[in-house]
């Protein structure tokens, strides 16, 4: 039973043809409504439950009440009628001191943002990080269930992925973007791109392949379907890099590093902290010997079985893993210096890291763009080794040592690379054994980890968008006319077959003369395929097509070139 | 290229709430906030063309605004949401011309004075007759542009329309830069095109739902084109138009090049026959006339072709020196204008005014076989106009006799490169032409059958035909092949292999989340805006 009085959304009743319907305005959509429904809505935002039976009770039977309260039960389900959550008067407020931001993630509640021992992954934990500091810059609407206000400038509003079709304007008309995080199998984003009202969408994606491909094509999928103002971020260059091989417009892939609390991860008193873990799983070896760290989840993709190699390699040193579990590592002979060191909240992390003398980073798998837990060791003034692949070494620069790896051209399951065991263990030794170098990487390493903070992160967003803001300025209409037709070449024998061209008319869509003049140009059947192309697809989405049928790239590339620019000039 | 408006307003119900404007679609249950001009739109779209649209709304919207609100609603189409897509093509939008019996309103963007110089003066008349004609079976109009504040002015001085037209004046404003073809959308059954010039006809192919029936002049000065134009044209049409050429022979040669049949219909000219003085009188008058005595005492040969100069001055110079005994009497407008010295028993003629018009009916009836080469800008009508006075025929033609000849003459294969060139066998013509001279039972035959062109081709039955057309009736009634958008995006993207590390380019289909062949939905994609032909041209030329 609904718990009444209830606040209603904008509302607005009307008859048609006897049926009598309630507009509900904040969702886009009608309700058929009985009159007992009519009747109890008016009473809802002022009257029990208990009142507005009383009230109708003469008027209508008690069946017929009670059928209706179910009926509208079922509507505030649905999210319709009725305010769900907080009393927030007017979500799509259009005006407003600061701008605000979307952010639509179905599927993790809104409160994991904001307890982040709950995300195990580096992709949650960024976000986590990156929504908590936007709010400086852009006060932050997540689309839920429900209306809820978290903080002043964060709230939590009552609008599903279905809606943001049906309230595109209002929604273009309140928020400044929408920002989203890409996943491989979701499939509610694809259908949104085509509502050109919308604000521009960025779509957060962290991994470019794995999968066994799934990853790739979901992501040339979003690419052909964005519109013009709408784009990725990605958290190192290697991404943008990598899609090239596959795509013809890479800037649509905007590098956002992530960042690291350097004050939560800083340097501390190393002995104290192998002390502390030392005590902590009952080892002593760890304030003996010198110590090679591993944070990570214990899965052959992110290099387990090879730290368990490089361990096996140098039965002089200590090998420190901090994880959830040992995963199916656990029923094996594990070499006797490696030491599980547990799992460890987020807030005493730094410690384990601090007692890392040098931090491997083995991971392995086609989903490392960047390698947080690298730049926290950093912040923590750990040494990071880490293999020469992917996004990782653009996190390190020069304050680690790369090792050697073995990439491969194709996804073998989830495995992208080999790190050279060897080059790894020549490399751990080559920093244990030089303090000097040793000190000198440390040093670096805080310091460049310094530069990567989640605040430079949420306003590079801010920057991002207002980039997209003026792209969708720019975005010009095409309502060029163009017809296809066989070519009358004199130099051709009769009975050869007939050629084709296209014909560029003069007048457009809209009947006016968008060229000098009134005339017809003939031009190639291609770029007639694509100016016809483009009125109801993207340039991406056409860069497809072209590349399916020319096989000349440079060629191809410049037909898109010329019909795009020819588009844009007479706009 | 063809506009998409296939779409009609659903149920819907407006309303205003606290300032701000809504519409509810009623069978999707969608509430859609919609700006002023939209608004107004709503009130309009589905049952008058955009043009009306626009000139209702324009005094109180930018027109900008109006075709961008017009935009709008058609994308909340494509999604299914207040316009839903036809099922099939549209109704015309005064279809039922024929069901209430009265007569078509047809537009006729004609530019007389622009054209009429360019054509030869029996194309020019022709097209008059055919105007005059077709005046009795539907109601024409042609547009008159002006400037604001001078139609009053333009309107006296264009009284040579004549009263068969009705002169449609539009007054534009400074900067007007809108197409003639815009104004085509006005209430018209059908619009008539009469006019080769593609910068001028093309923008009226992109007029919706509104039957286009476009005659093809056959005209001497545009053969080299011809076969472009045609080409052009039929790219262009769409389901319920009409390409009208006037002879069978052009149907036949517009077939080679792949143009399906039931796009090409031929409606051939009429004939204007005068009351016979008979072949004898017709040679005296005409030896006396031409000061060519030859033309009383010798067979007379009438030759009525189109020829490109260089082609039939070489030619007939062949034939006439090789054939001394026969007297030619050759009209074709190219010849007589521009070959001086023929041979003397050649006479090279043209008409270039009535008067001269009003004689030729004498030296067509002065001949004893008419020749003629079945190329575009070969005058058939006159053809036509010289066997009703009972003479055969012999058509120099790459295809056999013309169907509108059979059983009134013969034909000797003659070679046509499609444009300029003409190659006729003399040997085999001068032997066919000597043969028929001579009186036979098959001679006496054709003459009989001859003379039946006179019932076949007057211009009430060209207009007639003409109107036909535009009733649609020869067409499908539905166009199948345009697929109706589906409401759930088609994403043409690439598809990695991850065994090959390759990637093709498919296309993803949102509603089932599946990758499809790029080939048929790229085919259907295009389909949305062109014609089934236009887009089997971009595969044959993709597929080479």
């Amino acid at each position: 039973m609904l718990d009444f009085p209830k606040n209603l959304h904008q509302l607005h009743f009307f008859e048609e043809e006897g049926v009598l319907y309630a507009a509900d305005l904040d969702k886009a959509h009608i309700v058929e409504i009985s009159a007992v429904i009519a009747n109890i809505l008016k009473l809802s935002e002022t009257h029990t439950a208990e009142e507005i039976t009383q009230a109708l009770k003469t008027a209508y039977g008690e069946d017929d009440i009670h059928q209706a309260f179910q009926t509208l039960e079922d509507c505030e389900k649905q999210g319709l009628l009725f305010n769900r959550g907080e009393n927030i008067k007017r979500i799509f407020a259009t005006k407003s001191e600061r701008r605000k931001l979307l952010i639509v993630i179905p599927g993790t509640p809104v409160d994991a943002f904001f307890d982040i021992e709950t995300l195990h992954t580096g992709t949650n934990m960024a976000l986590s990080y990156m929504v908590q500091h936007l709010p400086k810059y852009v006060d932050i609407h997540f689309a839920s269930n429900q209306n809820r206000r978290l903080t002043d400038q964060m709230y939590e509003v009552d609008i599903g992925v279905n809606d943001l079709g049906r309230l595109s304007r209002k929604i273009a008309e309140t928020y400044f973007g929408i920002l989203t995080l890409h996943r491989t199998h979701e499939k509610w984003l694809l259908p949104i791109y085509r509502h050109m009202e919308l604000p521009p969408i960025l779509v957060q994606t962290h991994a470019p392949r794995g999968h066994a491909g799934n990853t790739l094509n979901s992501i040339l999928r979003h690419y052909a379907a964005m519109r013009d103002f709408d784009a990725f971020t990605t958290p190192s260059d290697y991404v943008g890099q990598f899609y090239s091989n596959y795509i013809w417009d890479a800037s649509f892939f905007n590098t956002l590093p992530n960042g690291v609390d350097s004050t939560l991860f800083c340097p501390m008193d190393k002995e104290k902290a192998k002390l502390e873990l030392a005590e902590h799983v009952g080892d002593d070896r760890i304030i003996t010997h010198p110590t090679v760290g591993y944070l990570s989840r214990v899965q052959s993709a992110k290099g387990a079985s090879l730290y368990f190699k490089l361990a096996a390699l140098n039965p002089h040193l200590m090998f420190l893993i901090a994880g959830p579990n040992l995963g199916r590592y656990a029923s094996r002979e594990l070499p006797e210096n490696v030491i599980y060191v547990g799992f460890h909240p987020r807030e005493t992390l730094p410690r384990i890291y601090n007692a890392f003398d040098v931090y491997c980073f083995l991971s392995m798998s086609g989903e490392e763009t960047f390698g947080l837990t690298v730049l926290e060791a950093m912040a923590c003034g750990v040494p990071p080794i880490v293999p020469n692949f992917d996004g990782v070494p653009s996190v390190v620069g020069d304050a680690g040592l790369i090792a050697d790896a073995d990439n491969f051209d194709l996804d073998i399951g989830p495995f992208v690379s080999y790190p050279s065991p060897i080059d790894f263990s020549e490399k751990i030794n080559q920093v244990l054994n030089d303090d000097e170098m040793r000190k000198t990487l440390a040093l670096k390493a805080r310091e460049r980890a310094l530069s990567f903070t989640w605040e430079k992160t949420a306003h590079r967003i801010l920057l991002i968008f207002e980039a997209l803001h003026r792209k969708r300025l720019l975005v010009s209409p095409n309502r060029l006319l163009s017809v296809f037709a066989p070519q009358n070449e004199v130099s051709t024998p009769r009975q050869q077959p007939l050629t084709y061209k296209s014909i560029l008319l003069s007048t457009d869509t809209h009947y006016d003369h968008s060229l000098m003049g009134s005339a017809v140009y003939s031009q190639r059947v291609e770029d007639g395929l694509v100016l016809s192309l483009l009125k109801n697809h993207t340039a991406r989405e056409i860069e497809a097509i072209l590349a399916e049928f020319i096989t000349d790239e440079t060629q191809a590339k410049a037909i898109l070139k010329r019909v795009c620019g020819l588009i844009h000039a007479t706009s | 290229m063809v506009s998409n408006t296939h779409y009609d307003l659903k149920r819907h119900r407006k309303f205003e709430h606290e300032g701000d404007k809504y519409v509810v679609d009623l069978e999707t249950g969608n509430v859609v906030q919609v700006n002023d001009v939209e608004w107004d739109i709503l009130d309009h779209y589905g049952t008058q063309t955009s043009y009306q649209i626009v000139e209702q709304l324009k005094a109180n919207h930018k027109v900008t605004s109006i075709f961008e609100g017009i935009e709008y609603l058609e994308r909340l189409g494509q999604r299914g949401v207040l316009l839903h897509p036809r099922d099939e093509m549209p109704a015309q939008p005064t279809a039922n011309w024929k069901q209430t019996q009265r007569k078509p309103k047809l537009l006729v963007p004609f530019h007389f004075a622009q054209e009429e110089s360019s054509h030869d003066f029996i194309t020019n008349l022709n097209r008059y007759q055919m105007l005059t004609h077709l005046a009795k079976f539907a109601v024409l109009e042609t547009l008159k542009f002006s400037k604001t504040g001078q139609a009053e002015q333009e309107r006296q001085t264009k009284q040579d329309f004549g009263e068969d037209i009705y002169i449609r004046n539009i007054e534009v404003e400074e900067g007007h830069t809108r197409a003639a073809a815009w104004y085509a959308m006005n209430e018209y059954d059908g619009i008539l095109l009469l006019s080769q010039y593609l910068t001028d006809v093309l923008p009226y192919y992109q007029v919706p739902n509104t039957p286009i029936v476009h005659c093809v002049e056959n005209t001497q000065n545009g053969q080299n084109s011809t076969r472009e134009t045609l080409l052009d044209l039929y790219g262009h049409q769409k389901e319920k138009d009409t390409l009208v050429v006037n002879a069978s022979w052009l149907k036949t040669w517009l077939d080679e090049f792949e143009l399906p049949a039931k796009r090409v219909h031929v409606i051939n000219d009429g004939i204007n026959v005068v009351e016979t003085i008979g072949r004898a009188l017709a040679k005296q008058q005409t030896a006396a006339f031409l000061n060519k005595p030859m033309f009383a005492q010798h067979p007379v040969v009438g030759l009525i072709s189109g020829f490109q100069s260089h082609s039939g001055v070489q030619f007939l110079s062949n034939f006439a020196k090789s054939n001394p005994n026969i007297a030619f009497f050759v009209y074709d407008s190219f010849l007589a204008e521009y070959y001086h010295n023929p041979p003397d028993n050649v006479i090279l003629f043209s008409a270039e005014d009535e008067v001269i018009r009003a004689i030729l009916p004498i030296f067509l009836q002065a001949f004893d076989l008419v020749c003629f080469p079945a190329i575009p800008g070969t005058p058939f009508s006159l053809v036509l106009e010289t066997m009703a006075y009972g003479t055969p025929c012999i058509a120099l033609s790459q295809y056999g006799i013309p169907e509108e000849v059979r059983g009134a003459g013969v034909a000797v294969k003659s070679e046509w490169d499609g444009l300029g060139h003409f190659h006729v066998p003399c040997s085999e013509l001068s032997k066919t032409v000597h043969q028929w001279l001579k009186p036979s039972s098959n001679r006496t035959k054709c003459e009989r059958v001859a003379t039946e062109v006179i019932e076949k081709y007057t211009w009430d039955r060209a207009a007639q035909q003409t109107v036909h057309l535009f009733a649609g009736e020869h067409q499908a009634q539905n166009d199948n092949s345009r697929r109706l958008r589906n409401m759930f995006p088609l994403i043409f993207c690439r598809q990695y292999e991850p065994g090959t590390g390759t990637t093709v380019s498919r296309a993803y289909q949102t509603r089932s989340h599946r990758y499809e062949s790029l080939e048929n939905t790229l085919a259907e994609e295009l389909a949305e805006h062109h014609t089934s032909a236009e887009v089997e041209f971009v595969f044959r030329h993709l597929q080479k």
